[in-house]
């Protein structure tokens, strides 16, 4: 066994690993997020995680629920640390498995992936107690510093391939066809919703279109009709896809949210990341902002980032070409909600945040588009229906279908199982 | 024993309204060389011993030798103590007319600032009802009343309408409330001078505790600091202070403070891990109140959720060790943290002037450990410049940046948008570099020059946008929930 799969075997368990290992361990992680660019380029299928926050054992829950490294590719959000109980475990074991896995794990930096934030939010205090000394702290934050800063997913489906069932469990959905947009399973593997493809893309004057619910407990909400063509016709985008392709489309994902500096994905590749997240600038927006009912920017009640509205995210898809943003970075009690016309998503993993808000987590798949380019349709789907709606969308200039998106909904894992620790010497305080 | 000196009535005396003072990291230390700072320091020990056990020959009454223990004797409250009770109950039954929202939400309940606006508009028929004017010793030639300085200190007392959250500084606000009753001498009670300032915590400070507890739970406040997990309490401190007084050993008259043992029939530092025990002491004792509470409102192990309380909870040497070290970190943890005490307000009762003989803080072993601030170049103040958004200091649903500014609405007023430095009056030499104990939030929040802001037409932020209340009401109504993980080195935007 090698030492890397030694510190997998003990984070795993729950373990910290000796510092000198930690320090071994962020050496090598450095070695290889050096090399990747501030965007990294993701392909599907992919699963999406955001917030963690220390959160060791709901992670491993995410790990059931959404199947375990190497099988499933992950791309995490940021917020590993600050907060909960072990950030040391959980960002370390994410860590190895980054080393172990490398193109099977993402991890693209939080707006807690910071010397300052964790000083404040706990990270800092837990590696004191944890080792006695700050060393490991540092360690990491100096691990932090490389850590990219979006990732754009690519090859994503829009359609929704079905999950393989655990053996026993069943749904009384119906098959999936191509017109599934959005589905949401439980933790046991079970379908509690789904969502066609909206029509209103289709007909923009229909009023009484079912719009993908921004929560799973808001299904009823009624949508408006998209007033503005925010995103134009997706062929002035010149990609490589043939209109009427199945593809999904690209998916940026970014811890907080965009920027007002930031008007392109190629302009994120150019800022020089590898240094503590500043205070104002490009960097820090990308992890600091929030989408909000707005028009265009507004302050952020954070005091770092901005908020920005539905007409800027719109915005921002169409000239680069996507169909969705991802980004975490807020408490959903839902576990995930779906914006501006499904133009951007936020994604929370920490269930039962902090101990007591009692909130569900929720993880995104997005499915590899399998028809090679667009060319060939699927087998078990009505393709020339399917077509038929694309080319409409096409013509009237609506909004870009958006990839298949499954969400994976589960709550805090049990806690019965773990035992009492013993005390450890307190702060100086009490000497 | 040093108490809080009460204000000569016979020297005149101009009241007025507290102003914010800290707005950056470095003024912390011109704070803990304050008036302000060595008054509420003095007042909180004073409380703190009054909470100790009596010994048997100090020859007053009590209940295992400790008539600290509750529910207290209300026969023997003062009627300063009573009125404040009363004041508690009215502000408890506002919560019955505004109750919370039922809609969705993201965590704080909006409903909270409507019983905190119900409040406000009745905080000076309140005060003047429940803190008379008469029951006070006030100089007669006093130009005003003190009323602007204590309604602003029990206005603070009861967490940020704002940002739907509560901490240590409101906790801190209200501390400062009573203290400003007892200089001017509404405490003093001639019957029982033994008992004046237990009767302040069992019969004041506890029925506190009671409300904010409900309003936290009522809707879902947020801890308005968070070291997450790693900090002593998501809300409350002093509840630790004095409730681990009341197991501490006996003490006479003339006893200095204990700094270690326990009142021989104390519980265990350790039963607070076991959920029956606490069950059974909450009602009786400060301590295990605020132990309770938690349970109330975290699912978990106890040893994972509160790692700071357990660790305690291992403290060899007694009550009185904890007690002793529950002082020390409020100093350095609550008093010394520039987010929590930057929403202190500074009037004529608890003044920003700098105290005689305040000594230069000296940086201890638990802050010398700490990182070193992470510091951005100093901005060349403009009142041209804008400042950065409004922000809020650290919560649970949302982190706030550490550098994080005060709300534009006060920029003019106050802060830091031009050079008068705010310890400019009293300053006869630099402050004194400390090192804060914890990162400082870091200093100048970085300006954001609006033009840079709007490389693609789009409407850059403006300062100017409406009350934030009317942004968040518009989210309610769109059943969207206020804001979250806030900059540490943000300001109050009140």
């Amino acid at each position: 066994m090698s030492d890397l799969d030694k510190w997998i075997a003990a984070l795993r368990a729950c373990r910290t690993i000796p510092e000198a290992s930690v320090r071994e361990l962020c050496y090598k992680a450095r070695e290889l997020l050096i090399e990747e660019g501030n965007v990294v380029q993701v392909d599907a299928p992919v699963t999406i995680c955001g917030d963690i926050h220390g959160q060791f054992h709901d992670l491993m829950e995410l790990f059931r629920v959404g199947g375990d490294v190497p099988d499933t590719n992950y791309l995490f959000m940021g917020d590993f640390v600050d907060r909960g109980f072990y950030s040391l475990e959980s960002f370390l074991l994410l860590l190895c498995l980054k080393v172990r896995y490398p193109d099977r794990i993402t991890l693209i930096r939080g707006n807690h992936e910071s010397r300052q934030i964790t000083t404040v939010y706990g990270f800092y205090d837990e590696c004191l107690r944890k080792y006695g000394s700050a060393n490991v702290w540092r360690y990491c934050c100096d691990v932090f510093d490389y850590l990219a800063l979006g990732a754009l997913v690519l090859g994503t489906s829009s359609t929704l391939e079905p999950s393989p069932l655990e053996p026993g469990s069943q749904s009384n959905m119906p098959p999936i066809d191509d017109s599934i947009e959005i589905e949401i399973m439980n933790s046991r593997n079970e379908i509690t919703a789904r969502f066609p493809r909206s029509r209103r893309r289709l007909y923009d004057h229909e009023l009484t279109s079912s719009s993908p619910p921004n929560s799973p407990s808001q299904t009823q909400r009624t949508s408006t009709p998209s007033r503005t063509p925010g995103g134009g016709p997706p062929g002035t985008s010149a990609t490589t896809s043939a209109p009427a392709s199945p593809s999904g489309g690209a998916v940026l994902c970014v811890h907080g949210g965009l920027s007002p500096l930031i008007d392109s994905v190629d302009k994120i590749r150019l800022l020089d990341r590898k240094q503590e997240v500043p205070h104002e600038g490009a960097m820090c927006d990308l992890l600091w902002s929030d989408p909000d009912d707005i028009d265009g920017w507004g302050l952020s009640p954070r005091g770092a980032g901005f908020l920005f509205g539905a007409d800027i995210v719109k915005r921002f898809n169409h000239m680069n070409d996507l169909s969705l943003i991802a980004r975490a970075h807020q408490l959903v009690m839902e576990g995930f909600k779906e914006m501006f016309d499904s133009s951007i998503v936020t994604v929370w993993s920490a269930p039962n945040y902090c101990y007591r808000c009692g909130n569900v987590a929720a993880i995104l798949e997005l499915g590899e588009d399998l028809t090679g380019g667009g060319v060939v349709g699927r087998s078990n789907g009505d393709l020339g229906r399917a077509r038929g709606k694309e080319e409409v969308v096409l013509r009237e200039g609506e909004v870009r279908s958006g990839p298949g998106r499954r969400y994976r909904v589960f709550e805090a894992a049990p806690q019965d199982s773990r035992g009492m620790p013993a005390k450890k010497p307190v702060a100086d305080y009490f000497l | 024993m040093p108490s809080l000196a009460l204000l000569d009535p016979s020297h005149e005396h101009v009241f007025e309204a507290p102003t914010k003072k800290i707005n950056e990291g470095n003024d912390v230390s011109t704070f803990l060389m304050s008036k302000a700072y060595t008054e509420i320091m003095t007042f909180a020990m004073q409380l703190n011993r009054s909470m100790f056990p009596v010994s048997a020959e100090s020859g007053i009454q009590g209940i295992d030798g400790a008539k600290q223990t509750m529910p207290p004797d209300e026969s023997l409250f003062s009627d300063t103590v009573r009125r404040l009770r009363t004041l508690l109950d009215e502000l408890e039954e506002l919560i019955e007319s505004n109750p919370p929202d039922s809609g969705p939400r993201r965590f704080g309940n909006l409903s909270f600032r409507r019983w905190y606006t119900d409040v406000e508009n009745r905080a000076p028929a309140l005060l003047e009802t429940y803190v008379p004017l008469d029951s006070l010793c006030i100089p007669t030639d006093s130009e005003n009343t003190p009323y602007a300085e204590l309604e602003s200190y029990l206005l603070g007392g009861f967490g940020s309408a704002q940002r739907l959250d509560y901490g240590t500084g409101h906790e801190l606000s209200f501390l400062a409330f009573l203290g400003c009753i007892w200089k001017l001498s509404g405490f003093q009670s001639q019957e029982r001078s033994d008992i004046v300032e237990q009767n302040i915590v069992l019969g004041v400070i506890e029925p506190y505790l009671h409300l904010v507890r409900k309003l936290i739970k009522t809707y879902t406040l947020e801890p308005a600091g968070s070291h997450g997990v790693w900090g002593l309490d998501d809300h409350s401190f002093l509840p630790y202070v004095f409730g681990s007084a009341q197991y501490g050993p006996a003490i006479s008259k003339t006893d200095p403070v204990p700094t270690e043992g326990s009142l021989p029939t104390a519980p265990d530092p350790g039963d607070v891990a076991k959920i029956a025990s606490v069950e059974r002491l909450r009602k009786k004792n400060l301590y295990f109140g605020a132990i309770g509470f938690i349970y109330d409102v975290k699912t978990g192990p106890f040893w994972e959720h509160s790692p700071t309380l357990y660790d305690i909870s291992g403290v060899k040497g007694g009550w009185g060790k904890i007690n002793k070290g529950m002082l020390k970190m409020y100093n350095a943890e609550v008093l010394s943290k520039f987010p929590v005490v930057q929403h202190f307000r500074f009037g004529s009762l608890f003044s920003w002037d700098r105290h005689p003989n305040a000594m230069t803080p000296t940086p201890t072993a638990h802050t010398s450990s700490q990182p070193a601030p992470k510091t951005s170049t100093p901005h060349t103040p403009s009142s041209a410049t804008p400042n950065p958004p409004a922000a809020q200091p650290p919560s649970m649903a949302n982190t706030p940046a550490p550098w994080a500014s005060s709300n534009p609405s006060n920029i003019s007023s106050s802060s830091s948008a031009t050079t008068a430095a705010p310890w400019a009056r009293s300053n006869a030499a630099k402050p004194p570099q400390i090192q804060p104990s914890r990162p400082a939030p870091s200093r100048d929040p970085p300006n954001r020059p609006q033009q840079q802001l709007d490389p693609l037409r789009n409407p850059a932020p403006t300062r100017e946008r409406k009350p934030r209340d009317t942004v968040e009401d518009a989210k309610a109504s769109l059943g969207m929930p206020p804001p979250t993980t806030k900059a540490p080195w943000a300001r109050k935007p009140d």
